[in-house]
């Protein structure tokens, strides 16, 4: 049934930003993070990707989270010469993290999971009104 | 005035809920094109007790700390909707049969 397929692909869509807010999450705990030793990078910010896919037994077009992709612009350098981190001219490097950016991000997935659960409540409620005639 | 089509429409709309889920490849048989109503309903009933099952399994690995919640709520949405379905179709039914029983002869 249509209606079932829909809960079906909205579910794809909630599992997805479920996906993308643990990576956000991870995002947001490490943006101070500095370097495991010495010469090595600190975490680099990681974007998670969508992707459509076909699923077959319902025949429609799901969403899935595809690969995590790593964010390649240039580190935070703060100049903290105390710090055990710092390089040589007293600068240590901070993730490519920006909380403000995660944020933001953290509020389109959960507006979009919002939006999902809508989709499926919308379509509940419609299975339902449906068999009500029945019963009056 | 119900009509025993009604039930019987009913009862192959039922079937039918279940044929786009992956869960339900068991009700491969398309009742009311030809088979009685007991079929039917041996039908009806065979796949609810599979969404029953299905959401059930999901449970369990729910409360084992295996499943995603996502796909708890699916199913046991699934297996509300295909209970509230045959459940309404049997009150129905059952109403039928005693206006059927009332009628003075």
């Amino acid at each position: 049934m249509d209606f079932l397929k829909s809960i079906a692909i909205a579910a794809s869509g909630l599992r997805a930003q479920a996906g993308r807010m643990r990576v956000i999450s991870e995002n947001i705990a490490n943006a101070d993070s500095t370097a495991p030793r010495e010469g090595a990078d600190p975490y680099r910010r990681k974007i998670p990707t969508f992707r459509t896919e076909v699923d077959r037994a319902l025949d429609a077009q799901v969403v899935s989270l595809g690969r995590v992709r790593t964010d390649q612009s240039e580190f935070r350098l703060k100049h903290e010469p105390g710090h055990p981190a710092a390089d040589a001219n007293g600068n240590v490097r901070y993730p490519n993290v920006n909380s403000l950016v995660e944020m933001t991000d953290l509020k389109e997935a959960q507006r979009s999971y919002e939006a999902n659960i809508n989709v499926i409540t919308a379509s509940r409620r419609m299975i339902q009104r449906t068999i009500e005639i029945l019963k009056s | 005035m119900t009509t025993p089509t009604v039930a019987a429409n009913a009862y192959a709309t039922l079937a039918r809920l279940h044929d786009p889920t992956a869960a339900m490849k068991g009700a491969t048989e398309t009742p009311g094109a030809g088979g009685g109503f007991g079929d039917m309903l041996k039908n009806a009933i065979g796949a609810l007790n599979q969404a029953a099952k299905a959401s059930d399994t999901q449970t369990q690995a729910m409360a084992a700390g295996k499943a995603n919640i996502v796909d708890v709520v699916t199913a046991v949405a699934e297996t509300e909707v295909a209970i509230d379905a045959l459940v309404s179709v049997r009150d129905r039914v059952i109403q039928s049969y005693e206006e059927i029983m009332r009628m003075p002869i």
